[in-house]
């Protein structure tokens, strides 16, 4: 029997691959700190990967970069540094590790790491990352895409969820200043294939429900990575539930 | 009706065989495997050395004696190897290229009449039944037959170029066929003219797409899905003419037609040679330079082996990936092999890969722990080894998903 190449360690790289144009902008925007808070949560990530793997022969992942890519891009610019090592910390070893390394969990280390961090900084202004950002995604959109790592519905239905809501609650925020973080935080974080639903319908239902409540929370005056954060850690949440729904129904339909 | 098949996966490999069928080279020796017949507890009939004519049965079911398995050339039983618990591991016969048995063939076909012949012939155990992918029972009727005109696996034949070599036997086995179900006899092929006659009981049904567009389970699936308590046989398109062959002339064909193709072989090409044929006899002087690793089926489904599996109809010779040199220091040398089975990451390629509409992910899922109860729920009951193939390959294949559906079918099939 031959090898398919779409294995855990592939997928990863690719993703990995991917996020190659993001740093590229996140470092020309934000510059030398962008660079320093980068090297501070990977290091923190490849130590926790080290561990588990020495102790407990959970495989390594070269996925621990989107972790760290989204606690550097999205953390509070006056977040002190431990604080950023907790969290990673926490959200690596919680949200991944503890279920046997990337593919096993339901969430994403990211999305639980900034959720910890929220949790602990309420006062914090998250900071907005702007549309230059947004331009450095698209092409690790059309790269995760091309691939198939990413799921086409959980990006269409988001977008639309959002917009559906922008649309009905028409809240006055600048899109374009916070577009850059919820680019980011749509195609690694809503529609990270592990933490995302897997059955075809699912993947609308989940895509439209993390749109939909990041932009409830948006316009109750959350900031963008707050709301985008919580309503993807809800959805995930939400996401087997979704597919289990699902599947008894098609079961039930099937039987008949 | 035509039925376009979005899903699939497209694999590109170098070696696709070119779709003209040359005659055989030399057969040496070929073989019939105890374990390529699941469900079937063999009791070999001939000894080692005895002289045995082509459709003269080899071995048969010990809990079905009418089965029984003949052998696919005439020659002399070089070797009869017996493996753990006395179980058949292999029969080895040297052909001799002497005639075939010719059989009496019955004045009317009826359902018992053909059920006798193909039993006598040895081509009733090339049906399959859905569920469980056992041999039928004699004397059972499925509620539809399902026969396979299509190949989309990777480097495959074209069934339509090997059913013009003998329209009229395909034909002929079809009309026979009939007798065995009172239900719909499905013809399931690629695009282009009819294969066989449509009447009240034969369909004619296309397929398109990349493959699984082919497989049986694809179809079933589409046409006449297994709900409660719905039996249905599949059969593949070479056996239906060789049972065309038979009713025309009362022998056996002692060849079928092969691809031999992949990206080792100097000519890929189709090839006749019979069932079971050695690999090394079949490949003398086709393979390019350099390590192979030669395949018995498609590079999907197939497996290395020293002669020809039986419902393989492809032979793929593919590079041998360079054995890594063994590192004595490794990084991180604990739990290493904890780290396998790697888990399954959701990509697009796993959710095109399976042929009938069922939640993939869940059902990968439900395979690696064992859940049998959520597989079943989740509609394993319909599916044979064959049909999760590609989900294995575009996971990885860390996983054998077969063998783990297999496992779950035994215990559904045990409960039942």
């Amino acid at each position: 029997m031959m090898r398919g190449v779409w294995g855990h360690n592939a997928v990863g790289w690719v993703i990995a691959a991917s996020l190659l144009p993001v740093i590229t902008g996140m470092v020309l925007v934000q510059g030398i700190d962008a660079v320093l808070r980068l090297g501070l949560c990977g290091g923190v990530i490849l130590a926790w990967q080290v561990v588990f793997r020495h102790r407990l022969g959970v495989p390594m992942t070269p996925t621990g970069a989107v972790t760290a890519v989204a606690l550097a891009l999205l953390a509070p610019a006056e977040a002190p540094l431990w604080q950023i090592v907790l969290a990673v910390s926490f959200g690596v070893v919680i949200g991944e590790l503890i279920f046997g390394g990337w593919g096993r969990g339901f969430l994403s280390a990211g999305i639980v790491s900034l959720a910890f961090l929220s949790l602990s900084l309420p006062a914090a202004s998250f900071d907005a990352v702007g549309l230059f950002l947004a331009i450095a995604v698209a092409p690790a959109a059309l790269i995760l895409l091309m691939f198939g790592i990413v799921a086409l519905p959980v990006l269409l239905a988001s977008c639309a969820g959002f917009a559906l809501v922008m649309w009905g609650a028409a809240p006055e925020i600048d899109l374009l200043a916070t577009s850059g973080g919820l680019a980011f935080a749509l195609l690694y974080l809503v529609a990270d294939p592990v933490a995302s639903a897997v059955t075809p319908l699912g993947r609308w239902i989940y895509g439209g429900l993390a749109g939909a409540l990041t932009g409830l929370l948006l316009a109750s005056a959350a900031s963008a990575t707050q709301s985008v954060v919580f309503a993807t850690l809800l959805a995930s949440i939400f996401a087997p539930l979704i597919d289990q729904g699902i599947i008894m129904a098609q079961t039930r339909l099937r039987k008949i | 009706m035509f039925h376009s098949f979005g899903h699939g996966l497209n694999i590109s490999l170098r070696g696709a065989p070119e779709q003209q069928v040359s005659p055989c080279n030399n057969v040496g020796s070929v073989a019939l495997y105890g374990a390529d017949y699941p469900g079937v507890r063999p009791e070999v009939l001939v000894a080692e050395g005895d002289m045995i004519q082509c459709g003269e049965p080899v071995f048969r079911d010990r809990h079905r004696p009418e089965i029984c398995m003949t052998a696919p050339v005439s020659g002399q039983i070089d070797k009869i190897e017996i493996g753990a618990r006395r179980r058949l591991t292999s029969v080895v016969i040297k052909s001799d290229g002497a005639q075939p048995l010719v059989f009496a063939r019955p004045d009317s076909l009826t359902r018992d009449s053909l059920q006798a012949l193909m039993l006598e012939t040895g081509l009733w155990p090339a049906l399959t039944e859905r569920p469980f992918g056992k041999i039928p029972d004699p004397g059972s009727a499925p509620d539809a037959l399902f026969v396979t005109a299509m190949q989309t696996e990777p480097l495959s034949a074209d069934a339509r170029i090997v059913l013009a070599q003998a329209p009229e036997a395909f034909a002929q086995g079809i009309a026979a066929l009939k007798c065995l179900t009172d239900g719909a006899v499905f013809v399931c092929q690629g695009r282009g003219d009819d294969l066989a006659d449509v009447d009240d009981q034969v369909q004619i049904e296309r397929f398109s797409g990349p493959h699984p567009a082919g497989l049986p389970g694809t179809h079933i699936d589409r046409l006449f899905p297994l709900k409660q308590g719905r039996v249905v046989w599949q059969i593949d398109y070479q056996t239906v003419l060789a049972l065309g062959v038979v009713l025309a002339t009362g022998s056996l064909p002692e060849t079928q037609v092969i691809a031999l193709a992949g990206p080792g072989v100097a000519k890929p090409r189709l090839i006749r040679a019979p069932a079971g044929v050695r690999l090394d006899d079949l490949l003398a002087g086709e393979l390019t330079a350099g390590q192979k690793s030669v395949l018995s089926g498609s590079v999907l489904s197939g497996r290395q082996s020293a002669f020809l599996r039986r419902k393989h109809w492809q032979v793929s010779v593919i590079d041998r990936a360079q054995p890594k040199p063994t590192r004595v220091r490794s990084w991180l040398p604990i739990h290493s092999a904890a780290e396998r089975p790697r888990p399954v990451i959701p990509t697009q390629a796993l959710a095109r890969a399976l042929g009938p509409k069922l939640p993939v992910v869940p059902l990968f899922r439900a395979l690696s722990v064992g859940d049998v109860e959520t597989a079943e729920k989740l509609g394993a009951r319909g599916l044979l080894e064959e049909d999760l193939a590609l989900a294995s390959y575009a996971a990885g294949g860390d996983v054998d998903l077969g063998a783990l559906l297999r496992r779950a079918l035994d215990v559904i099939e045990a409960q039942a």
